[in-house]
Protein backbone atom coordinates (compact mmCIF):
# COMPACT_ATOMS: atom_id res chain seq x y z
CA UNK A 1 0.00 0.00 0.00
CA UNK A 2 2.16 3.05 -1.33
CA UNK A 3 -0.78 5.70 -1.11
CA UNK A 4 -1.77 5.11 2.56
CA UNK A 5 -2.76 8.63 3.36
CA UNK A 6 -5.59 7.76 1.18
CA UNK A 7 -7.44 5.26 2.92
CA UNK A 8 -9.75 5.61 6.05
CA UNK A 9 -12.43 3.71 7.60
CA UNK A 10 -14.86 3.88 4.77
CA UNK A 11 -12.28 1.56 2.88
CA UNK A 12 -11.83 -1.62 4.75
CA UNK A 13 -15.66 -2.67 6.12
CA UNK A 14 -15.61 -5.82 3.98
CA UNK A 15 -13.64 -8.28 4.91
CA UNK A 16 -11.68 -11.11 3.12
CA UNK A 17 -10.06 -12.73 5.20
CA UNK A 18 -10.92 -17.14 5.75
CA UNK A 19 -11.16 -16.74 9.19
CA UNK A 20 -13.99 -14.02 10.61
CA UNK A 21 -12.01 -13.30 13.25
CA UNK A 22 -9.14 -12.02 11.35
CA UNK A 23 -8.90 -8.44 10.09
CA UNK A 24 -8.66 -8.05 6.61
CA UNK A 25 -5.39 -8.32 5.87
CA UNK A 26 -4.70 -4.81 3.90
CA UNK A 27 -6.47 -3.31 7.14
CA UNK A 28 -3.91 -4.61 9.67
CA UNK A 29 -1.18 -3.10 7.21
CA UNK A 30 -2.69 0.23 6.87
CA UNK A 31 -3.32 0.57 10.50
CA UNK A 32 0.47 0.35 11.64
CA UNK A 33 1.42 2.02 9.17
CA UNK A 34 3.72 4.87 11.69
CA UNK A 35 1.86 7.87 10.06
CA UNK A 36 -1.94 6.13 10.25
CA UNK A 37 -1.17 5.79 14.01
CA UNK A 38 -0.01 9.26 14.10
CA UNK A 39 -3.45 9.91 13.12
CA UNK A 40 -4.93 7.66 15.44
CA UNK A 41 -3.10 8.58 18.37
CA UNK A 42 -5.44 11.98 18.38
CA UNK A 43 -8.37 9.89 19.27
CA UNK A 44 -9.05 7.85 22.61
CA UNK A 45 -7.08 10.21 24.70
CA UNK A 46 -7.56 10.07 28.33
CA UNK A 47 -8.98 12.46 30.40
CA UNK A 48 -7.86 12.62 34.00
CA UNK A 49 -10.82 14.99 35.05
CA UNK A 50 -14.61 16.05 34.43
CA UNK A 51 -15.21 17.27 30.89
CA UNK A 52 -15.48 20.76 32.53
CA UNK A 53 -14.55 24.00 30.25
CA UNK A 54 -10.84 23.50 31.97
CA UNK A 55 -9.64 19.81 31.69
CA UNK A 56 -7.22 17.83 32.19
CA UNK A 57 -5.73 15.04 29.73
CA UNK A 58 -3.12 12.56 29.28
CA UNK A 59 -1.82 13.56 25.79
CA UNK A 60 -1.18 10.16 23.28
CA UNK A 61 1.13 13.00 21.29
CA UNK A 62 4.12 12.93 23.82
CA UNK A 63 2.33 10.61 26.84
CA UNK A 64 2.55 14.09 28.77
CA UNK A 65 -0.78 15.54 31.07
CA UNK A 66 -1.84 18.82 29.70
CA UNK A 67 -4.11 21.15 31.16
CA UNK A 68 -6.47 22.26 28.40
CA UNK A 69 -9.37 24.41 27.55
CA UNK A 70 -11.95 21.28 26.36
CA UNK A 71 -14.01 22.82 23.05
CA UNK A 72 -14.47 19.23 22.59
CA UNK A 73 -16.61 17.27 25.34
CA UNK A 74 -20.95 17.35 24.66
CA UNK A 75 -21.51 19.54 28.10
CA UNK A 76 -22.86 21.97 26.76
CA UNK A 77 -24.54 23.23 29.08
CA UNK A 78 -22.13 22.02 32.52
CA UNK A 79 -24.86 19.76 33.60
CA UNK A 80 -22.51 17.14 34.19
CA UNK A 81 -20.45 19.12 36.94
CA UNK A 82 -23.63 20.67 37.87
CA UNK A 83 -23.09 20.96 41.99
CA UNK A 84 -26.93 20.19 42.22
CA UNK A 85 -27.00 17.69 39.91
CA UNK A 86 -23.80 15.33 41.48
CA UNK A 87 -26.05 15.97 44.60
CA UNK A 88 -29.07 14.50 43.36
CA UNK A 89 -26.94 11.81 41.81
CA UNK A 90 -25.26 10.58 45.08
CA UNK A 91 -28.40 10.49 46.94
CA UNK A 92 -29.76 8.24 43.89
CA UNK A 93 -27.12 5.85 44.25
CA UNK A 94 -26.89 5.88 47.75
CA UNK A 95 -30.55 4.73 47.89
CA UNK A 96 -31.33 2.39 44.63
CA UNK A 97 -27.24 1.19 44.05
CA UNK A 98 -25.01 1.63 40.88
CA UNK A 99 -27.31 -0.25 38.32
CA UNK A 100 -30.46 -1.27 37.06
CA UNK A 101 -29.73 -4.94 37.64
CA UNK A 102 -32.57 -5.99 35.05
CA UNK A 103 -34.56 -4.53 31.87
CA UNK A 104 -37.41 -2.78 31.96
CA UNK A 105 -40.26 -5.02 31.50
CA UNK A 106 -39.34 -7.56 34.72
CA UNK A 107 -37.13 -5.80 37.00
CA UNK A 108 -35.67 -2.71 35.70
CA UNK A 109 -38.94 0.16 35.79
CA UNK A 110 -38.03 2.08 39.12
CA UNK A 111 -40.36 4.93 40.14
CA UNK A 112 -37.48 7.45 39.50
CA UNK A 113 -37.81 6.26 35.68
CA UNK A 114 -41.45 6.82 35.50
CA UNK A 115 -41.23 9.77 37.11
CA UNK A 116 -38.12 10.60 34.48
CA UNK A 117 -40.22 9.48 31.81
CA UNK A 118 -43.19 11.56 32.69
CA UNK A 119 -41.38 14.95 33.02
CA UNK A 120 -39.57 14.34 29.98
CA UNK A 121 -43.42 13.76 28.02
CA UNK A 122 -44.15 16.93 30.06
CA UNK A 123 -41.38 18.93 28.69
CA UNK A 124 -42.01 17.77 24.70
CA UNK A 125 -45.17 18.07 25.21
CA UNK A 126 -45.96 14.46 23.91
CA UNK A 127 -48.37 12.00 25.35
CA UNK A 128 -45.61 9.51 26.57
CA UNK A 129 -41.99 8.99 26.72
CA UNK A 130 -39.69 5.72 26.46
CA UNK A 131 -36.45 6.22 27.90
CA UNK A 132 -33.37 3.88 27.04
CA UNK A 133 -30.05 3.67 28.43
CA UNK A 134 -28.16 4.58 25.30
CA UNK A 135 -28.84 7.49 22.95
CA UNK A 136 -27.65 5.29 19.88
CA UNK A 137 -29.89 2.80 21.30
CA UNK A 138 -33.00 4.84 21.80
CA UNK A 139 -32.55 6.05 17.73
CA UNK A 140 -31.52 2.50 16.57
CA UNK A 141 -34.32 0.89 18.79
CA UNK A 142 -37.26 3.24 17.72
CA UNK A 143 -36.35 3.25 14.23
CA UNK A 144 -36.27 -0.97 13.78
CA UNK A 145 -39.26 -0.60 16.02
CA UNK A 146 -41.31 1.62 13.97
CA UNK A 147 -40.43 0.07 10.26
CA UNK A 148 -40.65 -2.92 8.90
CA UNK A 149 -39.36 -4.51 5.64
CA UNK A 150 -41.35 -3.02 2.84
CA UNK A 151 -41.70 0.42 4.66
CA UNK A 152 -39.35 3.48 3.44
CA UNK A 153 -36.93 5.84 6.10
CA UNK A 154 -36.25 8.46 3.90
CA UNK A 155 -33.77 10.56 5.39
CA UNK A 156 -31.30 13.70 5.25
CA UNK A 157 -28.14 12.18 3.96
CA UNK A 158 -26.13 13.78 7.16
CA UNK A 159 -27.97 11.93 9.74
CA UNK A 160 -26.53 9.81 12.34
CA UNK A 161 -25.25 6.69 11.65
CA UNK A 162 -27.59 5.27 14.91
CA UNK A 163 -30.98 6.40 12.39
CA UNK A 164 -28.96 4.50 9.62
CA UNK A 165 -28.32 1.65 11.67
CA UNK A 166 -32.09 1.45 13.05
CA UNK A 167 -32.97 1.74 9.23
CA UNK A 168 -30.80 -1.24 8.06
CA UNK A 169 -32.06 -3.40 11.49
CA UNK A 170 -35.94 -2.58 10.38
CA UNK A 171 -35.02 -4.24 7.24
CA UNK A 172 -36.87 -1.10 5.52
CA UNK A 173 -36.06 0.92 2.48
CA UNK A 174 -33.51 3.46 2.96
CA UNK A 175 -33.20 6.36 0.98
CA UNK A 176 -31.35 9.52 1.63
CA UNK A 177 -32.56 12.98 0.21
CA UNK A 178 -29.60 15.63 0.07
CA UNK A 179 -28.99 17.89 2.93
CA UNK A 180 -31.94 19.49 3.22
CA UNK A 181 -32.99 19.78 -0.30
CA UNK A 182 -36.24 20.49 -0.17
CA UNK A 183 -36.87 19.58 -3.48
CA UNK A 184 -34.61 16.09 -3.33
CA UNK A 185 -37.26 15.47 -0.50
CA UNK A 186 -40.23 15.76 -2.50
CA UNK A 187 -39.28 14.01 -5.51
CA UNK A 188 -38.48 10.94 -3.28
CA UNK A 189 -41.95 11.38 -1.17
CA UNK A 190 -43.29 11.47 -4.98
CA UNK A 191 -41.84 8.09 -5.86
CA UNK A 192 -42.43 6.31 -3.05
CA UNK A 193 -45.71 7.51 -1.73
CA UNK A 194 -47.99 4.56 -2.35
CA UNK A 195 -45.36 2.80 1.05
CA UNK A 196 -45.63 3.59 4.74
CA UNK A 197 -43.33 6.32 4.75
CA UNK A 198 -41.27 7.87 7.90
CA UNK A 199 -38.95 10.83 7.32
CA UNK A 200 -36.23 11.33 9.79
CA UNK A 201 -34.52 14.63 10.54
CA UNK A 202 -31.94 16.25 12.80
CA UNK A 203 -33.00 19.58 14.83
CA UNK A 204 -29.10 20.64 14.32
CA UNK A 205 -26.63 18.67 12.25
CA UNK A 206 -23.87 16.96 14.65
CA UNK A 207 -21.06 18.07 11.82
CA UNK A 208 -22.04 21.81 10.57
CA UNK A 209 -23.95 23.13 13.08
CA UNK A 210 -26.84 24.21 11.03
CA UNK A 211 -30.34 23.14 11.52
CA UNK A 212 -33.36 21.43 10.09
CA UNK A 213 -34.82 23.85 7.16
CA UNK A 214 -38.08 22.78 9.32
CA UNK A 215 -40.49 25.23 7.88
CA UNK A 216 -40.44 23.85 4.25
CA UNK A 217 -40.00 20.31 5.21
CA UNK A 218 -43.00 20.11 6.83
CA UNK A 219 -44.58 21.98 4.61
CA UNK A 220 -43.58 19.53 1.74
CA UNK A 221 -44.29 16.37 3.86
CA UNK A 222 -47.97 18.07 4.35
CA UNK A 223 -48.97 17.06 1.03
CA UNK A 224 -48.53 13.84 1.36
CA UNK A 225 -51.01 11.66 4.17
CA UNK A 226 -50.04 9.50 6.42
CA UNK A 227 -45.89 10.83 6.10
CA UNK A 228 -44.46 10.99 9.77
CA UNK A 229 -41.60 12.75 10.95
CA UNK A 230 -39.19 11.72 12.92
CA UNK A 231 -37.39 14.63 14.62
CA UNK A 232 -33.32 13.66 16.42
CA UNK A 233 -32.86 16.46 18.35
CA UNK A 234 -29.71 15.04 20.31
CA UNK A 235 -27.44 18.69 19.55
CA UNK A 236 -30.92 20.94 20.42
CA UNK A 237 -32.65 19.40 23.34
CA UNK A 238 -32.68 22.35 26.76
CA UNK A 239 -31.12 24.81 24.55
CA UNK A 240 -33.33 25.73 21.31
CA UNK A 241 -36.67 27.27 21.58
CA UNK A 242 -38.25 29.70 24.20
CA UNK A 243 -38.71 27.06 26.59
CA UNK A 244 -35.25 24.78 25.34
CA UNK A 245 -37.84 21.96 23.89
CA UNK A 246 -35.67 22.38 21.01
CA UNK A 247 -35.33 23.42 17.14
CA UNK A 248 -38.89 22.13 16.74
CA UNK A 249 -39.75 24.85 19.38
CA UNK A 250 -38.10 27.01 17.91
CA UNK A 251 -39.81 27.13 14.35
CA UNK A 252 -42.98 26.65 16.59
CA UNK A 253 -43.36 23.21 14.97
CA UNK A 254 -44.03 20.51 17.70
CA UNK A 255 -47.05 20.12 16.99
CA UNK A 256 -46.17 18.20 13.44
CA UNK A 257 -43.34 16.22 14.67
CA UNK A 258 -44.76 12.76 15.22
CA UNK A 259 -42.00 11.20 16.92
CA UNK A 260 -39.00 13.36 18.99
CA UNK A 261 -35.83 12.03 20.49
CA UNK A 262 -33.00 13.40 22.26
CA UNK A 263 -29.99 12.06 23.86
CA UNK A 264 -29.38 12.19 27.71
CA UNK A 265 -25.73 12.69 27.17
CA UNK A 266 -25.06 16.03 24.99
CA UNK A 267 -26.82 18.63 27.17
CA UNK A 268 -28.69 16.97 30.23
CA UNK A 269 -24.91 15.88 31.09
CA UNK A 270 -25.53 11.82 31.55
CA UNK A 271 -25.92 9.20 29.62
CA UNK A 272 -28.66 7.05 28.18
CA UNK A 273 -31.86 8.74 25.24
CA UNK A 274 -35.48 9.10 24.82
CA UNK A 275 -38.23 9.61 22.72
CA UNK A 276 -41.59 11.18 23.07
CA UNK A 277 -44.67 10.65 20.90
CA UNK A 278 -48.61 9.20 21.07
CA UNK A 279 -49.07 7.03 24.05
CA UNK A 280 -50.52 4.23 21.93
CA UNK A 281 -47.38 4.20 19.87
CA UNK A 282 -44.99 4.44 22.72
CA UNK A 283 -46.55 0.90 24.19
CA UNK A 284 -46.18 -0.61 20.72
CA UNK A 285 -42.42 0.39 20.94
CA UNK A 286 -42.28 -1.01 24.60
CA UNK A 287 -42.98 -4.62 22.92
CA UNK A 288 -41.26 -4.07 19.22
CA UNK A 289 -37.68 -2.31 20.38
CA UNK A 290 -35.09 -4.37 21.37
CA UNK A 291 -32.76 -1.75 23.08
CA UNK A 292 -35.59 -1.26 25.38
CA UNK A 293 -37.16 -4.34 26.17
CA UNK A 294 -33.85 -6.99 25.65
CA UNK A 295 -31.30 -4.36 27.75
CA UNK A 296 -30.80 -3.11 31.23
CA UNK A 297 -32.75 -0.07 31.84
CA UNK A 298 -30.77 3.21 32.58
CA UNK A 299 -29.15 3.37 36.12
CA UNK A 300 -31.23 4.72 38.18
CA UNK A 301 -28.11 6.60 40.24
CA UNK A 302 -27.92 8.32 36.20
CA UNK A 303 -31.79 8.94 36.07
CA UNK A 304 -31.50 10.66 39.80
CA UNK A 305 -29.27 13.23 38.55
CA UNK A 306 -30.83 13.16 35.35
CA UNK A 307 -34.28 14.41 37.36
CA UNK A 308 -32.31 17.64 38.41
CA UNK A 309 -30.73 18.33 35.42
CA UNK A 310 -33.68 18.41 33.76
CA UNK A 311 -35.23 20.78 36.80
CA UNK A 312 -31.87 22.51 36.37
CA UNK A 313 -32.16 23.66 32.83
CA UNK A 314 -35.54 24.33 32.89
CA UNK A 315 -36.41 26.39 35.95
CA UNK A 316 -35.03 29.50 34.22
CA UNK A 317 -33.12 30.05 31.08
CA UNK A 318 -30.02 31.24 32.61
CA UNK A 319 -27.80 28.28 31.56
CA UNK A 320 -29.13 28.62 27.86
CA UNK A 321 -28.91 32.17 27.44
CA UNK A 322 -24.96 32.05 28.99
CA UNK A 323 -24.46 29.47 26.45
CA UNK A 324 -25.35 31.34 23.52
CA UNK A 325 -23.92 34.00 24.56
CA UNK A 326 -20.30 32.29 24.51
CA UNK A 327 -21.71 31.00 21.05
CA UNK A 328 -22.28 34.85 19.75
CA UNK A 329 -19.03 35.85 21.52
CA UNK A 330 -16.67 32.38 19.68
CA UNK A 331 -18.34 32.81 16.73
CA UNK A 332 -17.58 36.36 16.18
CA UNK A 333 -13.73 35.82 16.80
CA UNK A 334 -13.65 33.28 14.45
CA UNK A 335 -15.45 35.03 12.10
CA UNK A 336 -12.77 38.12 12.63
CA UNK A 337 -10.08 35.48 12.23
CA UNK A 338 -11.64 35.21 8.64
CA UNK A 339 -12.23 31.15 9.10
CA UNK A 340 -14.60 29.18 7.38
CA UNK A 341 -17.72 28.19 9.30
CA UNK A 342 -19.73 26.81 7.32
CA UNK A 343 -23.89 27.75 7.77
CA UNK A 344 -23.60 27.20 11.73
CA UNK A 345 -26.13 28.33 13.56
CA UNK A 346 -25.84 26.60 16.88
CA UNK A 347 -23.26 25.98 19.62
CA UNK A 348 -21.66 23.30 17.25
CA UNK A 349 -19.16 25.36 15.53
CA UNK A 350 -17.23 24.11 12.35
CA UNK A 351 -13.56 25.21 11.83
CA UNK A 352 -13.27 24.04 8.06
CA UNK A 353 -9.93 23.77 7.21
CA UNK A 354 -10.28 21.35 3.48
CA UNK A 355 -8.99 18.90 1.70
CA UNK A 356 -5.05 18.70 3.95
CA UNK A 357 -5.60 15.81 5.84
CA UNK A 358 -1.91 16.14 6.99
CA UNK A 359 -2.40 19.43 7.95
CA UNK A 360 -5.31 18.96 9.93
CA UNK A 361 -3.36 16.53 11.86
CA UNK A 362 -0.49 18.64 12.03
CA UNK A 363 -2.55 21.81 13.44
CA UNK A 364 -4.13 19.09 16.01
CA UNK A 365 -0.94 18.33 17.64
CA UNK A 366 0.05 21.97 17.83
CA UNK A 367 -3.50 22.94 19.49
CA UNK A 368 -3.16 20.44 22.14
CA UNK A 369 0.54 21.53 23.01
CA UNK A 370 -0.66 25.10 23.14
CA UNK A 371 -3.47 24.10 25.44
CA UNK A 372 -6.76 23.25 23.55
CA UNK A 373 -8.58 20.18 23.37
CA UNK A 374 -9.91 20.58 19.93
CA UNK A 375 -9.88 17.18 18.02
CA UNK A 376 -9.94 16.80 14.54
CA UNK A 377 -12.67 15.44 12.05
CA UNK A 378 -11.73 13.73 9.31
CA UNK A 379 -12.99 11.70 6.33
CA UNK A 380 -14.87 9.97 6.12
CA UNK A 381 -16.81 11.69 8.98
CA UNK A 382 -16.85 14.52 7.04
CA UNK A 383 -16.67 14.65 3.20
CA UNK A 384 -13.35 14.55 2.23
CA UNK A 385 -12.83 17.93 0.77
CA UNK A 386 -14.29 19.92 4.28
CA UNK A 387 -11.81 18.34 6.70
CA UNK A 388 -12.21 20.46 9.74
CA UNK A 389 -11.82 20.98 13.35
CA UNK A 390 -15.35 20.90 15.47
CA UNK A 391 -16.07 23.44 18.87
CA UNK A 392 -18.46 22.38 21.21
CA UNK A 393 -19.47 25.59 22.89
CA UNK A 394 -20.21 25.42 26.44
CA UNK A 395 -21.70 27.27 29.49
CA UNK A 396 -18.85 26.81 31.49
CA UNK A 397 -16.49 28.65 29.40
CA UNK A 398 -15.59 32.10 30.75
CA UNK A 399 -14.49 35.43 28.44
CA UNK A 400 -11.04 34.41 29.40
CA UNK A 401 -11.07 31.23 28.18
CA UNK A 402 -12.46 31.93 25.09
CA UNK A 403 -10.41 34.62 24.11
CA UNK A 404 -7.53 31.99 24.77
CA UNK A 405 -8.83 29.75 22.85
CA UNK A 406 -9.00 32.22 19.67
CA UNK A 407 -5.76 33.37 20.35
CA UNK A 408 -4.40 29.98 19.92
CA UNK A 409 -6.78 29.21 17.11
CA UNK A 410 -5.35 31.94 15.26
CA UNK A 411 -1.64 30.97 15.92
CA UNK A 412 -2.27 27.75 14.41
CA UNK A 413 -4.98 27.92 12.51
CA UNK A 414 -5.51 31.26 10.92
CA UNK A 415 -1.69 32.07 10.38
CA UNK A 416 -1.11 28.68 8.59
CA UNK A 417 -4.57 28.66 6.31
CA UNK A 418 -3.33 33.05 6.03
CA UNK A 419 -6.94 34.34 6.25
CA UNK A 420 -5.83 36.92 8.14
CA UNK B 1 -9.25 -7.77 -18.45
CA UNK B 2 -10.94 -5.67 -20.95
CA UNK B 3 -13.91 -3.18 -20.32
CA UNK B 4 -16.90 -5.13 -20.92
CA UNK B 5 -15.86 -7.53 -18.34
CA UNK B 6 -15.40 -4.74 -15.81
CA UNK B 7 -18.86 -3.74 -16.56
CA UNK B 8 -20.30 -6.96 -16.85
CA UNK B 9 -18.94 -7.29 -12.53
CA UNK B 10 -20.68 -4.71 -11.72
CA UNK B 11 -23.55 -5.26 -13.78
CA UNK B 12 -23.85 -8.57 -11.81
CA UNK B 13 -23.17 -7.04 -8.73
CA UNK B 14 -26.34 -4.51 -9.37
CA UNK B 15 -28.81 -7.35 -9.87
CA UNK B 16 -27.68 -9.59 -6.85
CA UNK B 17 -27.87 -6.16 -4.55
CA UNK B 18 -30.91 -4.23 -5.74
CA UNK B 19 -34.35 -5.16 -5.72
CA UNK B 20 -36.75 -4.34 -8.84
CA UNK B 21 -33.84 -4.16 -11.86
CA UNK B 22 -33.62 -6.55 -14.59
CA UNK B 23 -30.43 -7.62 -16.51
CA UNK B 24 -31.00 -5.66 -19.86
CA UNK B 25 -32.62 -2.56 -18.29
CA UNK B 26 -29.05 -1.37 -16.84
CA UNK B 27 -27.66 1.55 -19.07
CA UNK B 28 -24.12 2.34 -18.21
CA UNK B 29 -24.40 5.64 -18.98
CA UNK B 30 -26.38 6.36 -15.84
CA UNK B 31 -26.00 6.44 -12.09
CA UNK B 32 -26.89 3.60 -9.92
CA UNK B 33 -28.88 6.08 -8.27
CA UNK B 34 -31.02 6.17 -11.12
CA UNK B 35 -32.28 2.43 -10.33
CA UNK B 36 -33.26 3.17 -6.84
CA UNK B 37 -29.77 3.00 -5.24
CA UNK B 38 -28.83 4.79 -1.92
CA UNK B 39 -25.59 5.13 -0.60
CA UNK B 40 -24.99 2.32 1.29
CA UNK B 41 -26.40 0.00 -1.87
CA UNK B 42 -23.69 1.82 -3.68
CA UNK B 43 -21.04 0.52 -1.62
CA UNK B 44 -21.76 -2.39 -1.32
CA UNK B 45 -22.14 -2.84 -5.52
CA UNK B 46 -18.65 -0.95 -5.58
CA UNK B 47 -16.90 -2.99 -2.52
CA UNK B 48 -18.19 -6.17 -3.85
CA UNK B 49 -17.14 -5.76 -6.96
CA UNK B 50 -12.84 -4.34 -6.49
CA UNK B 51 -12.92 -7.81 -3.89
CA UNK B 52 -13.85 -9.62 -7.43
CA UNK B 53 -11.80 -7.69 -9.59
CA UNK B 54 -8.97 -8.08 -6.32
CA UNK B 55 -8.43 -4.02 -6.39
CA UNK B 56 -8.25 -1.79 -4.06
CA UNK B 57 -9.14 2.09 -4.66
CA UNK B 58 -9.95 4.69 -1.99
CA UNK B 59 -13.41 6.03 -1.19
CA UNK B 60 -11.78 9.42 -1.62
CA UNK B 61 -10.99 8.70 -4.95
CA UNK B 62 -14.35 7.71 -5.74
CA UNK B 63 -16.27 10.34 -5.01
CA UNK B 64 -17.00 12.16 -8.03
CA UNK B 65 -18.01 9.50 -10.23
CA UNK B 66 -21.24 9.47 -11.12
CA UNK B 67 -22.11 6.94 -13.49
CA UNK B 68 -21.49 3.01 -14.36
CA UNK B 69 -19.27 3.74 -17.07
CA UNK B 70 -17.28 5.76 -15.18
CA UNK B 71 -17.00 3.69 -12.61
CA UNK B 72 -15.55 0.87 -15.21
CA UNK B 73 -13.17 2.84 -16.24
CA UNK B 74 -11.69 4.18 -13.01
CA UNK B 75 -11.93 0.03 -11.95
CA UNK B 76 -9.98 -0.50 -15.22
CA UNK B 77 -7.23 1.90 -14.33
CA UNK B 78 -6.59 -0.57 -11.76
CA UNK B 79 -6.73 -3.28 -13.00
CA UNK B 80 -4.47 -2.85 -15.65
CA UNK B 81 -1.98 -1.28 -13.01
C1 LIG C 1 -27.45 13.34 16.05
C2 LIG C 1 -27.12 12.30 17.06
N1 LIG C 1 -28.03 11.36 17.36
C3 LIG C 1 -27.77 10.40 18.27
C4 LIG C 1 -26.57 10.33 18.93
C5 LIG C 1 -26.33 9.22 19.90
O1 LIG C 1 -26.32 9.66 21.19
P1 LIG C 1 -25.40 9.01 22.33
O2 LIG C 1 -23.98 9.44 22.07
O3 LIG C 1 -25.95 9.61 23.56
O4 LIG C 1 -25.55 7.54 22.26
C6 LIG C 1 -25.61 11.31 18.66
C7 LIG C 1 -24.31 11.36 19.36
O5 LIG C 1 -23.46 10.58 19.32
C8 LIG C 1 -25.87 12.29 17.68
O6 LIG C 1 -24.95 13.21 17.36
Amino acid sequence: MDDVLKFSFADFFFNDSENVLNPPSDFQEWMQDPRVQYGFSFFEQQLLKAPRAKTEILSNIDGKKRSVINLTSYNYLGLSTHPEVIEAAIEGLKKYGLGASGAPLLSGTFDLSVKFAKMLADFKEKEACLLYSSGLGGNMGAIQGLLRKGDYLIMDEKCHKSLVDGGTLSGAKMQFFKHNDIEHLNQLLEKYKDKRILVAIEGVYSMDGDLAKLPEIVEVIDQYPNVAIYIDEAHSTLMFGENGRGVAEHFGLEHKMGITFGTLSKSFGGVGGFVCSNKDIIRYLQGYSSPYNFSCAPAPSIVAGLIKALEVATRDSSLRDKLWKNTEYFKKGLLDLKLDIGETESQVIPIIIGSDGNMLFEMAAELQTKGLFLQPVDFPAVPAESRRFRISVSTQLSKEDIDEALNIIEDVIAKRLKTI
Amino acid sequence: MTKDDVVAVIVENILDNLDDVEEGEIDTSKSMKDYGANSLDIIEVVSTSMRELKIKIPRTELADIDTIDSLADKFLEYVNK
